[in-house]
């Protein structure tokens, strides 16, 4: 694949050209300081900042928050259903590697069958141009995640940042095109530049001041090792808001609904969604499958840490850190991992330390410890009252395993 | 025959690329069922939007303005050009259908799920139990294995119902008995003057049961409590989980494993059920405890 320089003088004029017909999305700064992936109305007035990770990913251009489906109108002989035309050509200039593997996640979840017209429509005449992370921001883990901070697939370019000039390279036919099409904006690399790009990169796989165990906890999930405690803590600490799911570059849940605009006429629109609000799976007359907020925490952690792994060998979080950043919980993914692989017996809770070593005993089993809990939750009773009311444990069970953890060095 | 309907589905889509697009129908009839249940036949008023599909299997209703649910299609893919949706007032959008008349219109889009195992069933005795709006799904396949003349062994259905005035479907139960293709076993939770019959858990029809294990298939479909109830008690009586086959419901929106909602562990119930054999439940649910 074709390996150019372009000075960053050249990127203004070269996206003039590249984007002449499509939206074009960048980063830019707002007025309150704040730096999101932005539609450029006019390339000329705008200043395109690649400095940091934008705040929010770049998700909503692909899949908005809110879409219309389509509208309806109701006659005497019956509906006409008009379906939104939502495809446009577009340029997503200055993504980071993380968000250029959402939209890769986002292609896996859309794009298999049946595929989602909606997504289907703007993502394939979609040009993405990345950047290449030279210094990891404070809560990014895209090194545990293998999403960054440089990609080696998924992007038509990606940039380097060499200081006053650009190292390019394409990873796509359509990269190859764009750099032969305007030669006049792109110069040969020398050896110094491949040089100097190598030790940028270098540098930024060193520079992560976070390290979270992606995989160890995986594999913890995998072993049936993660203690109840980790999720019930988690779960006393979240609000249910779904700030996560929505800032989440990889959260694709939606739901949809009409919107009436008068007798006859209305819209059918999909917004986003997220598994952590309690309605998420409530049916009609109340019943909930996923009720308590453990259930959903747990829902949420072990789809993107596990049956994404199983399914796609890979997990369904990048490593993007917003979420760290936007919880104010604190029940973030990096601190569930942390805490999945930090655990330590004494850390934990009196109650499930109990359930805990009647579980290792062999005396119920993981799935009867949650229903307890949940009981536990609702009346506040105590763990082991609530086990031998349901019959599954006497109160020799309890002693004997209380006995042997006193024993225990 | 699991593969045929997902084969279909694959093919239908190739062709109308936009799976959220509901296709127009009218109501040519209403039958109502019970107090909270009516039957509703839909005519596709675009013939060309017709589909074909296989008990167990399910179509997003639309009602415009009122948004979509999951309805499970009630009629036999025996019984041609129009299909029947048998539907329990429970919100917003079952409500709305209520209050509408025949010649009026809604939309359908599907049919989407996996359905049950006809072609494997084939040769063996059906016990069917089914609580309140339950019968819907499984009134498909028993209609379905009536039609088939032969193919099928014994059918024997268990159907609990809140009181007598709640049973539903009786136009069908009637039929099936006096024709003799089903035997029919009645019970009610809270019985009301006049009622002869059985009181009791749908379990307890089970009790008057002697159940070929090895060439008996179970199919169930009502409350996740009955579900329950009915799996202990077949296990117990030593009928293998394989051959215990249930819907199970979960909150929709798309129907098509896009929209998250109906993910349990690891499966999206829409596309890779609703139809699952116990078995296989087992197994999703024992992966992560
Ligand atoms: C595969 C499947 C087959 C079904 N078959 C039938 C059937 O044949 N007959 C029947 O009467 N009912 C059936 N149901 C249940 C039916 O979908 C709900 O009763 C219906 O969605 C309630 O919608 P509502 O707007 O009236 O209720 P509201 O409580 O107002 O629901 C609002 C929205 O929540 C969602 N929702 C609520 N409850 C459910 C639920 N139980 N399942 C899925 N989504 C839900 C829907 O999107 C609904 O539009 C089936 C459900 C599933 C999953
Ligand atoms: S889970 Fe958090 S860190 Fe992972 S991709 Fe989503 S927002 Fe980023
Ligand atoms: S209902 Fe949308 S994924 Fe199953």
């Amino acid at each position: 694949m074709e390996k150019n320089i372009l000075k960053k003088d050249h990127v203004r004029p070269f996206l003039r050209k590249l984007a002449r017909n499509s939206r074009l999305i960048a980063p830019l700064r707002t007025s309150h300081g704040d730096l999101l992936y932005q539609e450029i109305e006019s390339i000329d007035s705008s200043e395109i900042d690649l400095s940091e990770q934008p705040q929010e990913s770049a998700k909503q251009f692909l899949f908005p928050q809110q879409e219309q489906l389509f509208t309806y109108q109701s006659t005497s002989n019956g509906f006409t259903f008009s379906p939104r035309k939502s495809g446009m050509p577009t340029v997503l200039f200055g993504l980071r590697s993380c968000d250029i593997s959402a939209i890769l996640y986002m292609d896996v979840i859309f794009l298999r069958s049946p595929r989602d017209h909606y997504y289907l429509q703007k993502r394939k005449d979609t040009i993405i141009i990345g950047i290449g992370c030279n210094e990891p921001w404070d809560n990014c883990f895209c090194n545990a995640t293998r999403t960054g901070p440089f990609l080696e697939i998924g992007f038509d370019l990606q940039l380097t940042d060499l200081g006053d000039r650009f190292y390019v390279e394409s990873g796509r036919a359509v990269g190859d095109e764009i750099l032969k099409k305007w030669p006049q904006f792109f110069s040969p690399v020398t050896d110094e530049d491949e040089k100097l790009r190598y030790q940028l990169m270098l540098e930024a796989r060193s520079g992560f001041k976070r390290h979270v165990h992606v995989e160890t906890a995986f594999q913890k999930i995998a072993d049936n090792s993660v203690s109840p405690s980790v999720w019930e803590h988690l779960a006393r600490r979240c609000d249910g808001c779904g700030g996560c799911a929505y800032i989440c570059p990889t959260c694709t849940c939606f739901t949809i609904f009409d919107r009436p605009l008068s007798p006859h006429t209305g819209e059918r629109l999909r917004t986003w969604d997220a598994c952590t609000h309690d309605g998420f799976t409530r049916m009609a007359g109340g019943h909930n499958p996923v009720n308590t907020a453990t259930d959903r925490l747990k829902r949420r952690f072990m789809h993107k840490l596990y049956f994404d792994y199983k399914q796609f060998n890979r997990p369904g979080c990048v490593g993007c850190g917003r979420c760290v950043g936007i919880c104010f919980g604190g029940v973030d993914i990096a601190m569930f991992v942390d805490m999945v692989c930090a655990e330590k017996r004494d850390q934990r809770q009196n109650a499930t330390v109990i359930g805990d070593l009647l579980i290792e005993a062999g005396l119920i089993t993981r799935k009867q410890l949650y229903k307890a809990l949940e009981k536990r939750d609702r009346t506040g009773m105590p763990l082991g009252n609530i086990l031998m009311e349901m019959g599954i444990v006497t109160k020799e069970d309890i002693a004997n395993c209380l006995a042997d953890k006193v024993e225990r060095p | 025959m699991m593969e045929t309907g997902t084969m279909r589905e694959s093919m239908r889509n190739a062709v109308t690329d936009n799976v959220f697009m509901p296709n127009e129908t009218v109501i040519s009839e209403i039958i109502e069922e019970n107090s909270t249940i009516r039957t509703y036949t839909l005519r596709f008023t675009d013939r060309a939007a017709a589909f074909s599909f296989l008990p167990g299997q399910f179509v997003m209703l639309s009602v415009p303005g009122h948004g979509e649910a999951p309805i499970s299609i009630s009629s036999s893919p025996t019984s041609t050009d129009a299909i029947q949706l048998s539907v329990r007032r429970a919100g917003r959008l079952t409500s709305a259908l209520h209050s509408m008349k025949a010649g009026e219109y809604v939309a359908v889009r599907g049919p989407y799920g996996v359905p049950f195992p006809v072609d494997e069933l084939k040769g063996r005795d059906l016990l069917f139990v089914a609580g309140g709006i339950g019968l819907a799904p499984l009134r498909s396949l028993i209609n379905y294995c009536r039609a088939k003349n032969g193919e099928y062994g014994k059918i024997t259905l268990c159907y609990g119902s809140r009181s007598p005035s709640d049973i539903a479907f009786k136009n069908d139960l009637d039929a099936w008995q006096a024709d003799g293709s089903v035997d029919v076993r009645l019970t009610v939770d809270v019985p009301e003057r006049g009622w002869q019959g059985r009181t009791g858990l749908v379990t307890t029809l089970l009790d008057d049961l002697t159940i070929n294990n090895s060439n008996s298939s179970a199919l169930l479909c009502g409350p996740p409590v009955m579900i329950d109830a009915v799996i202990s008690k077949l296990k117990e009586s030593g009928m293998d989980s394989e051959q215990i086959i249930t819907t199970l419901e979960r909150n929709m929106k798309c129907g098509v494993g896009l929209c998250g909602h109906c993910h349990m562990e690891g499966v999206l119930i829409c596309k890779d059920g609703p139809v699952f054999n116990v078995r296989t439940l087992e197994n999703i649910m024992g992966a992560t405890g």
